[in-house]
């Protein structure tokens, strides 16, 4: 049985289709890496799953029972922890705070006292690696910090599937190699991940599947060094840019 | 029937007089994003010069609209310029608290210098009509829907065909691009509100002509205004008018009702608001946000 | 653990303490000199009419201040039509006892109940809204509300309802004090449960509360529902208090704009921010307002006292002891940086 099910899911703005017909499964253990171009509908797949938009046709399936149409926090309970691509922490909260504050509200069984998530938020954060900074107010860290913050806040809910929103976005070679070794670890300890990436070498590097979205669209989906050669996604999205890369390594 | 075509007309009458308080109250909240709580004040402000100019040289109303507008215009630019401009970048509830307080500001002055008394303006023209049959179309209330369908195409002339309307526009869209293409920022700001303000006093103008005026009389137009703008959309010339309007239309043939009396003016406002809000938030012709 | 108050300065939080308990004691004992009992063993009197006045109207706002707070502050719905919420509590009472002849007591408790259930119906369309759509409605609500008792003519229409007059100073700023005792008591129970910090998420970012799993419509609406409840008491109370109301007297928008400024200039978002905003800004108005003549020059000068406020700190007294800035010449340049054009 899958964990996560999608069916035909279609969802419009005005004149646009910013999802057509997508269907795809997760199944648990799953590292599956969703790459396409700007306004390819990545984000909007996302906002689809977690609630925050309505399906304007299809359905979502969470072992095998619908959760369309749920409130943005029954899905959360569910198990299924998302971090925003544009982060959005609570401001005025510490980094800690933050972090508790999933472990208080996204559990799906029994509820945590505000003491025990804080606890709870100290585990998290070490194992995101922001340990030494959880008493830092938020708006005093940097960007990648702030990203990571994002997943310890997913990671307190303890969710079984974690959708991870370009995580590794403006990170530099060095950053990005620390927030790989995150993903593994988040990996190991037995979370689902979905993961939407510009960076390939994320892609390759963890994912077990990779899946293109191109126009709302489904274009290809398989083992990452697969898709990344196929022609249609070359053509589609990496084209000039990966092209380039490529020459370059060569001379 | 011809009541009820009476109560049509005296609805688009009425709501010629929201088009015209509106369009101030409406250009200031989608270029400064401000919901600009003393525009009622502002209207009254308007109201006052024409009724002084009335009783002390027996100006005609329609013909002290144009000083109505240069005096609120100047005044509009002082207040913005010196002090809503402090809080412009404050978060919404500062903006809503400084001019609300301005309101009473305004208002006070006003029973300073005009007492609480009831001044209204009374002119030969004033209780005549066109009858048509049993349709009776008073002139003043025409005459107030005619300078308020002026008003609108001035407007829409401002915004679109001059140098500082585009600018005004600019500053609306983006207000760190238009500054960094050369927008004088604090300027077009004052100058919106100017403008706005300078469109109240001229609403005001008309509001003396078939209402007995007090300082706070002021106060449920600018509740209208905002139903107005929620029920038209904000962005648009063309929205308000529409949307005043309507206003005008549901609030006679509400008040009509046999259920309903006149005393429940506001409350209609409200639900009208709410309704849309929640319904059809951007308006009936608003654009999509 | 998110309660500002927390994060002040030790020293500073001791000082405040005392200073607190002892305006406290004294306004709890105070009064209790002007009893017969205490006249006769010679006591001096420390209280008379204009105290007992004065003082039940300060924490009639502590109570109104401490509600808005849980909504404007807390959940940051800036709600202007709270107002609304007082003014029920104050109908419910007034028609109970004026029309029904009921007891006081009975009817008080019926005050929190009606208001809340009124919240709880206009409180799911109208907290979709946000920012000014959110203020301009609840604005709409108060000046509705109002217009509509104005208009019921059980409810005494535009005469008002009248109660028969009970005589005691002690027992209304008794009932007032408990009330505001109650409003932030439930203010700072809120801060520490699970609930409050539910409120601070949606006040922070909605949407990144909903995916991590706060429920945001029954939380917002909660919140709303216990405000009004806690506005409808200090209606009810002030009903009776003043044994007479009317639509002018118990709708009006400006008080509602004076329970903001009070939350706001005092630290909203804080348990004890209301009640210094509310104390300091009552006093300050009673004052202005000394005479009847001068109410006019009273409305311009707190006019302007409030616009100086609101334009050089938006963000509360509280800031200034927050550790992160000290009243200075420099932070008002600062403020004034941030938020002007």
């Amino acid at each position: 049985m899958s964990l996560l099910a999608l069916s035909d899911v279609s969802k419009r703005f005005g004149g646009v289709n910013a999802l057509a017909d997508v269907s795809f499964a997760v199944e648990p253990g799953d590292v599956l890496g969703i790459i396409g171009p700007n306004g390819a509908g990545k984000t909007t797949l996302l906002n689809c799953i977690s609630g925050l938009y309505h399906l304007d046709r299809g359905d979502i399936r969470w072992e095998s029972a619908s959760i369309r149409g749920l409130a943005p926090h029954r899905i959360a309970r569910l198990g299924i922890g998302r971090t925003f691509q544009i982060v959005r922490p609570f401001p005025s909260m510490t980094v800690r705070e933050n972090t508790a504050m999933g472990a208080l509200f996204g559990r799906p069984g029994a509820r945590l006292q505000p003491g025990a998530a804080l606890s709870e938020a100290d585990t998290v954060l070490d194992l995101v690696g922001l340990g030494e900074k959880r008493h830092y107010p938020v708006l005093r860290l940097t960007v990648p910090d702030r990203k990571r913050l994002e997943v310890a806040r997913a990671l307190a809910m303890r969710p079984r599937l974690l959708l991870l929103d370009e995580v590794m976005a403006g990170l530099n070679q060095v950053e990005i190699e620390q927030a790989l070794e995150m993903v593994r670890r988040v990996r190991d300890s037995g979370v689902t991940i979905v993961l939407i990436e510009h960076v390939m070498k994320v892609i390759v590097g963890v994912c077990k599947r990779a899946l293109v979205l191109n126009f709302g669209r489904i274009l290809v989906e398989g083992p990452p060094a697969d898709v990344l050669k196929d022609r249609r996604v070359i053509e589609a999205y990496l084209g000039q840019r990966y092209a380039r890369e490529q020459e370059r390594k060569e001379t | 029937m011809s009541q009820f075509i009476q109560q049509v007309i005296l609805g688009l009458l009425l709501g010629g007089v929201y088009v015209a308080v509106a369009l101030g109250f409406s250009l200031v909240w989608g270029i400064l994003n401000i919901v600009n709580l003393a525009h009622g004040a502002l209207v009254i402000v308007g109201a006052y010069v024409t009724w002084a100019l009335f009783t002390r040289w027996h100006i005609d109303p329609f013909l002290s609209l144009p000083v109505d507008a240069l005096v609120l215009f100047v005044i509009g630019y002082a207040l913005q310029r010196g002090v809503i401009n402090r809080l412009i970048r404050a978060p919404l509830l500062f903006t809503f608290l400084l001019t609300f307080r301005l309101n009473l500001v305004i208002v006070s002055l006003l029973l300073l210098i005009f007492t609480a008394d009831f001044r209204s303006v009374t002119t030969t023209y004033s209780g005549s009509g066109l009858e048509l049959g049993n349709v009776i179309i008073p002139y003043i209330r025409v005459g107030g829907l005619a300078v308020a369908l002026v008003l609108a195409g001035i407007l829409w002339a401002i915004l679109n065909r001059t140098r500082i309307g585009a600018a005004i526009l600019a500053v609306g869209a983006d207000r760190d691009a238009a500054q960094l293409v050369g927008v004088d920022l604090r300027h077009i700001y004052a100058l919106t509100f100017a403008i706005g303000a300078a469109f109240a006093g001229v609403a005001g103008g008309i509001i003396s002509t078939f209402q007995s005026i007090t300082p706070t009389a002021g106060d449920p137009y600018t509740l209208q205004a905002f139903a107005v703008v929620i029920l038209g959309g904000l962005g648009r010339v063309s929205a308000t008018v529409a949307g005043g309007l309507a206003f005008g239309l549901i609030e006679v043939l509400g008040q009509s009702a046999p259920w309903l009396g006149s005393g429940y003016a506001n409350a209609i406002a409200f639900v009208v608001l709410v309704v849309v809000l929640v319904v059809r938030p951007r308006g009936l012709l608003g654009r999509l946000a | 653990m998110i309660a500002r108050e927390d994060r002040l300065p030790p020293r500073l939080r001791r000082s405040i303490f005392a200073v607190t308990m002892v305006a406290l004691a004294y306004v709890i004992l105070a009064p209790l000199t002007s009893i017969d009992a205490a006249q006769q063993a010679g006591l001096p009197l420390l209280t008379d009419k204009v105290w007992f006045r004065i003082v039940t109207t300060v924490l009639m706002f502590v109570v109104l201040a401490s509600a808005w707070n849980i909504v404007g502050g807390l959940t940051g719905y800036a709600s202007f039509g709270n107002i609304a919420f007082f003014g029920l509590g104050a109908y419910t009472v007034g028609a109970l006892v004026a029309n029904r002849g009921w007891p006081f007591g009975l009817a008080l408790l019926v005050a929190p109940i009606v208001p809340a259930l009124f919240a709880l119906v206009i409180g799911l369309p109208l907290l979709r809204l946000r920012g000014h759509y959110f203020a301009v409605a609840t604005l709409g609500v108060g000046v509705a509300t109002g217009e509509v008792v104005n208009n019921v003519g059980p409810l005494g229409a535009s005469t008002g309802l009248f109660l028969p007059i009970v005589r005691s100073d002690l027992l209304f700023f008794y009932l007032m004090l408990a009330a505001a005792g109650l409003a932030v008591l439930t203010t700072w129970v809120i801060l520490r449960t699970r609930f409050g910090y539910g409120l601070l998420a949606i006040r922070e970012n909605e949407e990144a509360a909903a995916v991590i799993g706060v429920n945001t419509n029954f939380y917002k609406v909660a919140a709303f529902c216990i405000a009004a409840a806690l506005s409808g008491i200090a209606g009810g109370i002030f009903a009776q208090w003043n044994s007479f109301i009317n639509q002018e007297l118990v709708f009006a928008v400006s008080d509602n704009v004076q329970m903001i400024l009070m939350a706001v200039l005092g630290g909203a978002g804080t348990a004890l921010g209301p009640v210094a905003g509310a104390v300091v800004l009552e006093l300050i108005i009673q004052t202005l307002a000394g005479g009847g003549s001068g109410s006019v020059y009273s409305q311009i000068g707190l006019g302007i006292l409030l616009a100086v406020c609101v334009i050089f700190i938006p963000r509360g007294v509280i800031d200034f002891f927050g550790g992160r800035s000290k009243l200075s010449l420099r932070y008002f340049r600062q403020t004034l940086r941030e938020t002007s054009a």
